[in-house]
Formats: structure tokens, C-alpha cells, sequence
């Protein structure tokens, strides 16, 4: 979808006040009754103007720490800053400078677009005519405007997540959690909704904190990506950087004995020293620097029972499973 | 801590009723069964028991027994609506927002007994055009003030239920208990000292009882019977004042705790 890109946002402008970044998590816990340890301890702190991801799967702490932040979960231990308000101490300062974009919709279906959309203005004291100009400005740029007047229950799954990103931006503000923006959406949709968050964050230059489980969605969202797993952040860095560890290629090899001693024989001819995973009978191997035509004439030289062999460039889920042991998703 | 405001009381007002405007089932059904019983099954039983020459007093006494019912009736269907705005609707965007939770719960309580104020006026019309006779003077304030403030603990009450409870079908399945059972103890459709004596103890306690007893003092010329049957003083004002009292009271601890377990149900 082709968006313009013209008018300058209130929230483009520098914030005043925050420490050390928009976002700011210290040592944030949360463990709910019965002892489930959802998140375990979790720091960072994201620019203004930045994108920053939480990548992990379901289960991994996501949702909560994006509940911390956002005021609908509290803490056990830690503090968590919005634009230097403290969500714990001063949650109305912190609800005032951030808006969320739900995992699922939460919308009034049995009210228009336009009537979601002027509740969220209301809510949130936008002055009338700003409000307004805003909430023209975002729809059409994204597509929406000629829909405002329906039931938001006559609109498809990626009209309505379009509806409620624009909703989010309505007020301005200076943080937007987007908690898995495209999950249960299909492909086509997904690849909309990208370049429509892209060009709202140009637009708006407002600071995003967006979680999710597809690689993809990280690459082409965030600048700067945290790997959380078992709710402790075992990665950080910007999707280049995370790539680059492992990096020009990688050899994946599966096969038909046991996947250990063909390990070993491997690391016997100088390959898979460093950064080898072995998920079931797949090994993939980084092969820091090593020609990928080198390492397939090595293998073939072992005598391995060989079901399949490739060489390919390294991508997130690669780094997911080096750091983790797990696969992050399916494609 | 969170700042008490109530700056978004009237957005939140105007969404509920729109939702309720939007869904006219919300409005139609509580009403169905009253207006049926006031309009039609009133009449023909009065056909039946009331004594020569009393049909009308006996119109009158049904009516208001039947607005006893719409009211827990309504405000029950209209606490659906938290329970629908929690799995389906917008409730989580209502708790990121930059405003108390306490007026979540206000505007949506506004909203219901606004809806409820309707209603009963419609059953009041519906019910003067099949033979009731209402008084309307002086004593209606004590009418408006007893279906307020029993609206409002209703609703309270709702609130906290649909809060509480998982499901809609939860919810449904108490609504009897809370909204149903109340109105056969609490004399509605005869005086409450022709309840078995243990009962009557219980009676003299449930909101509905002295609700309704306010109801019949202030639109019936002899409404000072149900009052004297709950506190047996002699001066009709000092027992209607009594009773809105009792049902203020109640209205304001359901409408404290409603909003106590509604901020505690927003953060986990």
C-alpha cells in the first residue's frame, strides 16, 4: 500500500525529560501467583525515535513485559519509565504519553470507525480541531477514510488492525506498544501492515516498542531487537549485528545417524568449532569465513549418512537457536 | 497512586448508550416481561381476585410491584455489557487510557440507569393506560429518589457480577438469584408481614423491600402501608426517609466496591 508521507506529527518533536531513553525497563520481574516466573529480570532502554523488538516465542515474557509497561500489569520487582514518567508511581503521566495496539482487537464493533476513533480523542484530551485534522490525515493514509462510517463488525482483520493503529497514533504519542501487530493475519495483510507502521513511524517519528514471534516482522520493523526467552533477555543488538555474529554463511546438514558423533566428526575437520545447534537430526553450522563449497567437500569427505546438505545465508531463527536451543517459528 | 477524576465520565456516558442504542435488545428484552405482566396479566388477574370497586388500587399496586422487577431486571442485562466489552470489546483500550477507572465504571453505570429511567417511565404509561392511577405531587420525589438510588445499587451490583464471574453464562445463571428471587420476599405482591415470621426479618433487610415501599409512597395516595410494615413508626416522611436512607446506603457500598474490583480486575 502506498502512503504519503507529508505532514509533520507533534510527536516528531524531541521529549523532554526521559533520563536515559523513551523507554526505560530496569530489572523488571513479574512473577504471578502460584510462582509462575513470566518475566525474570529484564533491562533496557530504547531511544526516542527508535523501533525497538522483543523477539521471542509464545510464552516467553513478551505480552508481560509489554503489560508492565503499559500499566495493566504490576510489577514484582523493578521500575519501568515512559518518557520519564515512572509507571508505577505516576501511571496516569505514563498512559498520557503511550497508546497500545493489542495483540487482538479490542474494538466496539457495533460502532463506526469514526466513533472508535473520536472516543480514543476523547479519552486521551485531544484538543477538538487537532484531533480531528489528525484523524483525517492518518485514515487516508492508510486507506481508511472512505470506511470511518461503517460498523467497525463489517471490517476485515487487516482494516480493523488499521483502524486501531491509527487510533493509537491519534493522540500523539510519544510511545506506541505494538504487541504482535500482525499475528493471525495472512501474508498479503502482514506485508501491508509493515509498510503501513513504517510510514506512520516516518510520519510520526514516534517511538515504537513492538513484540513478536516472526523474524520477518523483527527485520523489517525494528532497528534494534531483544531475543527474550524464558523471560530473561539472552540477546540485544541491532538484526544486522545479531546476523553478523554468525557470519557470511551457514551449512545445515541432516542427517540419518547420530546427529553428536556426526558433530564430532565434523569439528575433526576444523567445521562447526564454534556455534554449532543440533535441533533433532539437523545440525546447522556458522561457518565464520570458511568458503560454504569448502565445507560441503568436507562433509562429502567424512562419509556421513547424509539425508540432506545446504549451504545458505544465516537468518534470525539461526541466531534464535544458537542462543536458545529452540526454534523460534515455523517459516 | 491514581488521580480520582471523572473528566471522562460523559465520553464513556455517550459510548455506552450508543453500544446500547446500537444493540436494541439491551433495551427491548428486560422491558418485555413487565410491560406483559403490567399491561396484560395485571388486568386479567384483577379480573379475577381484586374485590369490587378496588380494580384500580389494585392496577396500581401491580404496576409498581412489576417496576420492583424491570429495574434488577435491566440493570442485570445492561452488566452483559462489561462482560461483552471485556472478551470482545474495548475495555483494554479503556485501561491504557490517561483516566480513572473509577469513571469507567460511573459512565457505564449512568448509562444503565439512564436506560432503566426509561424504561420505568414506559412501564408507568403503559400501566395508566390499562387502569392504574397514580398520584403525582409532592411525594414523587421520593419516588424519583428510591429508583435512583436502587438503580444505582443494582447496576453496582451488576457490575461487580460481570467483574467476578468468567462467563456470560455465569452471569446469566445468577441473574435468578440476585434480580428474581429478592422480588418475592420483598413485598411486591403482598404485604411482607404475610410472609412466615422468620421471613419477615429477611424482608425488613433486602433494598428492594424498601425501594419499593418508597415507589408506593411516593405515586399512591395510601403508600405508607410497606413502609409501616418494615419500621411500624407513625410518621410516613421519618419512615420514607429511613428507607431512602437504607437504600442510599446500600447503593453507595455496591458502587464502592464495584469500582474497587473493577481497578483490581485492570492490573494483574
Amino acid at each position: 500500500m502506498a502512503i504519503n508521507v507529508t505532514e509533520a506529527h507533534p510527536a516528531a518533536r524531541p521529549a523532554p525529560g526521559p533520563e536515559h531513553g523513551m523507554i526505560v525497563a530496569e530489572e523488571l520481574v513479574k512473577t504471578y501467583p502460584g510462582g509462575v516466573h513470566a518475566v525474570r529480570g529484564i533491562s533496557f532502554s530504547v531511544a526516542a525515535g527508535e523501533s525497538f523488538g522483543l523477539l521471542g516465542p509464545n510464552g516467553a515474557g513478551k505480552s508481560t513485559t509489554i503489560g508492565m509497561l503499559n500499566t495493566t500489569i504490576r510489577p514484582t520487582s523493578g521500575r519501568a519509565l515512559l518518557a520519564g514518567h515512572d509507571v508505577q508511581a505516576d501511571p496516569m503521566g505514563a498512559r498520557r504519553v503511550s497508546s497500545v495496539v493489542f495483540q487482538d482487537p479490542v474494538l466496539d464493533r457495533p460502532l463506526t470507525g469514526r466513533q472508535n476513533l473520536q472516543l480514543h480523542l476523547r479519552l486521551w484530551r485531544v484538543p477538538k480541531e487537532d484531533g480531528l485534522a489528525r484523524l483525517a490525515g492518518l485514515t487516508a493514509a492508510v486507506g481508511l477514510a472512505c470506511l470511518l462510517d461503517r460498523p467497525v463488525a463489517t471490517y476485515s482483520g487487516g482494516q480493523r488492525r488499521r483502524l486501531e493503529i491509527v487510533r493509537a497514533l491519534l493522540s500523539a504519542p510519544r510511545v506506541l506498544f505494538l504487541d504482535e501487530p500482525t499475528a493471525g493475519l495472512d501474508t498479503r495483510v502482514r506485508h501491508d501492515l509493515f509498510d503501513t507502521i513504517t510510514a506512520l513511524r516516518e510520519r510520526t517519528g514516534v517511538t515504537v516498542l513492538l513484540t513478536t514471534h516472526y523474524l520477518d516482522e523483527a527485520e523489517r520493523l525494528c532497528d534494534r531487537l531483544a531475543i527474550i526467552e524464558g523471560g530473561l533477555i539472552v540477546a540485544c543488538d541491532t538484526p544486522a549485528r545479531l546476523l553478523a555474529s554468525l557470519g557470511d554463511a551457514v551449512l545445515e546438514l541432516r542427517t540419518g545417524g547420530e546427529p553428536a558423533a556426526a558433530l564430532a566428526a565434523l569439528r575433526g575437520r576444523g567445521i562447526g568449532g564454534d556455534g554449532a545447534v543440533v535441533i533433532g537430526g539437523t545440525i546447522t553450522i556458522p561457518l565464520h569465513g570458511m568458503p560454504p563449497s569448502r565445507a560441503v567437500e568436507l562433509v562429502h569427505a567424512l562419509d556421513l549418512p547424509v539425508r540432506a546438505l545446504a549451504t545458505r545465508v544465516p537468518t534470525l531463527d539461526d541466531v534464535y537457536l544458537r542462543l536458545t536451543g529452540n526454534r523460534i517459528s515455523p517459516g | 497512586m491514581t488521580t480520582f477524576t471523572f473528566t471522562a465520565v460523559p465520553a464513556l456516558y455517550q459510548r455506552r448508550l450508543t453500544l446500547s442504542v446500537r444493540t436494541p435488545r439491551e433495551l427491548l428484552v428486560p422491558l418485555v416481561t413487565p410491560v406483559l405482566f403490567a399491561v396484560i396479566i395485571a388486568p386479567a388477574l384483577a379480573s379475577i381476585i381484586a374485590a369490587p370497586g378496588a380494580r384500580t388500587a389494585y392496577m396500581t399496586f401491580v404496576a409498581l410491584a412489576t417496576a420492583g422487577l424491570l429495574i434488577p431486571l435491566n440493570t442485570m442485562f445492561s452488566g452483559i455489557g462489561v462482560i461483552v466489552d471485556r472478551q470482545q470489546g474495548a475495555q483494554r483500550e479503556l485501561l491504557v487510557a490517561p483516566i480513572s477507572r473509577a469513571s469507567i465504571v460511573t459512565g457505564n453505570m449512568l448509562a444503565a440507569v439512564s436506560i432503566t429511567a426509561l424504561q420505568v417511565a414506559v412501564l408507568v404509561v403503559c400501566a395508566e393506560l390499562r387502569g392504574a392511577a397514580f398520584v403525582t405531587g409532592g411525594r414523587l420525589a421520593w419516588f424519583a429518589a428510591s429508583a435512583l438510588a436502587f438503580s444505582v445499587m443494582m447496576y453496582a451490583v451488576a457490575e461487580l457480577m460481570a467483574n467476578r464471574l468468567p462467563s456470560p453464562e455465569a452471569y446469566i445463571g445468577a441473574v435468578p438469584a440476585v434480580a428474581i428471587v429478592p422480588w418475592f420476599l420483598a413485598g411486591t405482591l403482598y404485604p411482607i408481614t404475610s410472609l412466615p415470621h422468620w421471613l419477615v426479618y429477611i424482608a425488613r433487610v433486602l433494598p428492594l423491600t424498601h425501594a419499593l415501599a418508597l415507589l408506593r409512597y411516593g405515586l399512591t395516595s395510601d403508600g405508607a402501608a410497606a413502609l409501616h410494615n418494615i419500621w411500624g413508626m407513625r410518621s410516613p416522611a421519618e419512615m420514607a426517609a429511613l428507607s431512602l436512607a437504607v437504600t442510599c446506603g446500600y447503593a453507595v457500598v455496591a458502587t464502592v466496591a464495584a469500582m474497587r474490583i473493577f481497578a483490581r480486575q485492570g492490573v494483574q
